[in-house]
């Protein structure tokens, strides 16, 4: 990790809506040259957070900043090196895409460049259809084009790739990779979470308006369980009662198992296992899969 | 084949009115009640003879047959005849209104939103959801006609019949009907609900001019015009129900031209192709202020040259109104020429006092409208791009305030020049020019504090925005109305309207115009304080 100032930090951040706690503490940090995998189920807060970070909803507690700055005082400061994708793009519905992506970047004081015009070409946008007659992923597409030809420090994306299709969404992976070896901070909210396993650094798991867990993703399967399917010459029958396997489910005898174990108790589980004389053995590692369905499945908390 | 057509009709039906349920009570409540109590209240105004056959008096100058219609109540004159010739017109307008609005919701309105796709994509018939429509629109009418043909029976109105209550009743509902079908007609040829409402009043207010204009000068080519019909019902004296039934045969006509053309097109589309855009943004595209601009051209021109035609053709009567010697020869030899003239420009100030509030409450609406805009743009998450960029709360809410603000005093501008050109092309002694530019600065400072209050709705109470039309909606009753069923003073003046004193007839008066500036700074610096410390709509 690096140990420079974060661009986006975020402390014990909270928001109300009435008597709704939508958010109660959100805390995490994005440095330079990082992408950031912010993940969570439908209604967890992903997008509050991000709209308080975009200055349209004003926080109840806690502190936010960008660019060591407050995102609600100074947020047209903070926009002039920012560039935000929503999920749900709404445009302007008599104006042709060109143009919306053309204004969008005078708003922000760049420019129309030839790199606008390789990502027209790119994501294949017909940019002169009025915005009402585009689907959500040529929608989507706008928004996008506008971002990458920004020349922003700082790059929100919210649930991006909702409606693009394979080619477009490998094309936004590239460009992606592409901001992160320039240098630029990312944060990405994704659903699709292989996306997020190929592309981010770190990840932040959001659960009913609290961050139950960041880290990498490295560090998150220490936390979790490995799947081991094994095979041995003599008895596997006492297998389940070592510290740290779950799960297990006989496959063919007493000499075919498989089962789940925890990080901590992987080398003790391997030693019993090899005494008992491998034939053969796979195991893998938690997917993100798992790590989220362990996470959002878990008992939930009051909120109210 | 027919019935899976309309398949589910009845589901439909039931769904409209959950949607729509509560705007339908409030209108009819609103307009029943408004038409009964007025109803009820006509017979302390215009109770004697005496205060009756002064109104006919008026109600028969061209001034006032161009506000209300072709006077044709016959001596001797009851309160039910003067009834009949001065509410019908007013409140056709207010049905029309009011089926435009519901007509457009229910149809392109849930297009542009993509709920009739989804609808469409169940087991419901390809005219369903017209044909609910309609029924919805039909039985809204209808009640309505109940409830002022029963309003009217209450309320006894001394001349009145059993069969001219109904026929009002029945009229109105009619009339109101013929535009709601008629919307639903020009639903299928536009592309989007704008579009469609756009074309709907463009009709309405085309058949307004041309019903005034027939009225003044001949008042059986208002035969002609649909929207003249209503003043055709001579309630209380021959009772003809022929211009219901021809309303209810063009509605039916619009109707079925609907439904052919609702089934032959695609979801979505209109008979008006959509234009191909640009490829780039020009150059003057670069802010709030141009977005907004860029956005609205069309509506805004539409509604500017509408005010100026509007307002001219008031303006091309104001010959046959200014000339008193035309009713009565006698007259010139008692003036003499040079008093003849005067007393001529005085009925044309008078009745340019009057006109003027039609005129500003046409200036309002655009305006209102591009206020609340503020809010519906967020609220459809468009403006989320726009913040999403460098540019601030404040910036956006200047932009849409300050267009609201100068589409309120170019549209005035507009009418109030439209009738001077047509006034001057046919006066042989025109109005000067002062005089119109006086209206204009008269109304101007009360119009914008009538914005700036929906500005402030906007900034704080999102949600009770609405209100703004509630108002402006009084501001045109208490006005056009207002002397006619004598409402008091501080009723009028529940507006900042009210305070404008009949000017060209009165002088202007800066005291008034003063304050009306200095709330409405006031009221615009609270909006904008509300308007940047709010969230904005998920």
């Amino acid at each position: 990790m690096t140990q420079a100032t974060p661009v986006l930090k975020i402390s014990h951040l909270q928001k109300r809506f009435g008597k709704f706690n939508a958010l109660t503490d959100i805390d995490f940090a994005i440095y330079p040259g990082e992408v950031f995998g912010f993940i969570g189920p439908n209604g967890a807060g992903k997008s509050t957070t991000i709209r308080i970070l975009l200055g349209l909803l004003k926080a109840n507690g806690g502190t936010a900043t960008i660019f060591g700055q407050d995102v609600w005082q100074h947020s047209v400061a903070i926009h002039q090196r920012l560039a935000y994708v929503p999920g749900d793009v709404n445009l302007w519905p008599n104006l042709s895409g060109g143009e919306i992506i053309d204004l969008l970047l005078k708003l922000n004081g760049d420019q129309h460049t030839a790199k606008t015009d390789a990502l027209i070409k790119a994501f294949s946008l017909d940019p002169r259809k009025k915005a009402r007659t585009y689907s959500k992923g040529n929608r989507q597409k706008v928004a996008l084009i506008a971002a990458f030809s920004t020349d922003a420090d700082f790059y929100i994306f919210d649930e991006p790739t909702s409606g693009l299709d394979p080619l477009n969404e490998q094309l936004f992976q590239t460009q992606v990779l592409q901001l992160k070896q320039a240098g630029k901070s990312v944060l990405l909210s994704s659903h699709i979470l292989s996306e997020v396993e190929k592309m981010c650094d770190r990840i932040g798991i959001i659960r009913e308006g609290t961050i139950v867990e960041t880290g990498t993703l490295a560090d998150m399967r220490h936390l979790t369980r490995t799947t081991i399917d094994v095979q041995t010459v003599q008895s596997l029958a006492h297998v389940a009662e070592l510290p740290g396997v779950h799960g297990l489910t006989v496959k063919a005898g007493q000499n075919h198992v498989s089962f789940a174990v925890d990080a901590d108790q992987l080398t003790a589980v391997m030693q019993y296992l090899s005494a008992q004389q491998l034939v053969a053995i796979t195991s893998t590692p938690p997917t993100l899969e798992d790590l989220f369905m362990r996470y959002y499945t878990a008992a939930t908390p009051d909120r109210k | 084949m027919l019935k899976s057509l309309v398949a589910r009709t009845g589901i439909l039906c039931r769904l409209n009115l959950k949607r729509d349920g509560l705007k339908l009570l409030i209108w009819m409540v609103g307009l029943a009640g408004l038409f009964t109590a007025i109803a009820a209240k006509f017979e302390g105004i215009y109770g004697t003879q005496t205060a009756l056959n002064t109104i006919a008096k008026t109600l028969k100058t061209p001034a006032m047959v161009s506000l209300f219609g072709e006077f044709t109540a016959k001596m001797p004159y009851t309160t039910a005849t003067i009834f009949a010739t001065e509410m019908v017109v007013f409140m056709a307008i207010m049905m029309i209104i009011m089926n435009i609005m519901i007509a457009v919701a229910a149809t392109r309105g849930e297009e542009d939103t993509g709920v009739l796709e989804l609808v469409r994509a169940h087991t419901v018939g390809r005219l369903a959801p017209l044909l609910a429509t309609a029924i919805e629109l039909t039985s809204l009418n209808f009640i309505i006609g109940l409830l002022f043909g029963a309003g009217l029976q209450l309320a006894q109105l001394p001349g009145a019949n059993t069969t001219g209550n109904w026929l009002i009743g029945m009229g109105l509902a009619a009339s109101g009907w013929l535009f709601g079908m008629l919307t639903l007609c020009l639903a299928q040829i536009a592309t989007t609900a704008s579009e469609t409402t756009m074309l709907s009043y463009a009709i309405f207010g085309g058949s307004y001019v041309a019903r005034m204009v027939t009225d003044v000068q001949h008042p059986k080519l208002t035969w002609w015009v649909p929207f003249g019909w209503i003043e055709k019902l001579d309630a209380y004296q021959t009772n003809r129900w022929l211009p219901v039934v021809c309303m209810l045969l063009l509605g039916l006509g619009c109707l079925i031209g609907a439904a052919l053309m609702s089934y032959q097109r695609d979801l979505g589309a209109g008979l008006i192709a959509p234009k191909q855009g640009r490829l780039r943004a020009s150059a003057s595209l670069m802010g709030p202020t141009t977005l907004l601009l860029r956005q609205l051209r069309g509506t805004l021109s539409a509604w500017v040259i509408g005010s100026a035609v509007l307002g001219a053709a008031y303006g091309s009567i104001f010959n046959t109104i200014g000339d008193l010697a035309k009713s009565n020869p006698m007259i010139k030899q008692l003036l003499g020429t040079s008093a003849l003239v005067a007393a001529n420009r005085l009925i044309v100030k008078q009745f340019i006092a009057v006109l003027a509030i039609v005129l500003v409450v046409v200036a309002l609406i655009p305006a209102i409208q591009i206020m609340l805009k503020l809010v519906s743009d967020e609220q459809k998450g468009i403006l989320h791009q726009l913040y999403a960029t460098a540019t601030s709360r404040w910036h956006v809410w200047a932009s849409y305030t300050g267009v609201a603000v100068v589409t309120a005093g170019i549209v005035l501008l507009a009418g109030v020049g439209g009738m001077y050109a047509a006034g001057h092309a046919v006066m042989t002694t025109p109005v000067v020019w002062t005089t119109y530019r006086q209206v204009w600065l008269a109304y101007l400072p009360a119009m914008l504090v009538m914005v700036a209050a929906a500005s402030v709705l906007v900034g704080w109470v999102p949600k009770w925005r609405y209100l703004a039309w509630g108002w402006t909606f009084y501001g045109f009753l208490s006005l056009y109305l207002g002397r006619l069923i004598d409402l008091p003073k501080w009723a009028r003046q529940l507006t900042p309207l009210g305070f404008v004193n009949q000017v060209p007839v009165h002088a202007l008066d800066w005291s008034t115009n003063w304050w009306c500036l200095g709330l409405t700074v006031l009221l615009l610096g609270l909006a904008s304080w509300g308007y940047r410390r709010r969230d904005l709509a998920q």
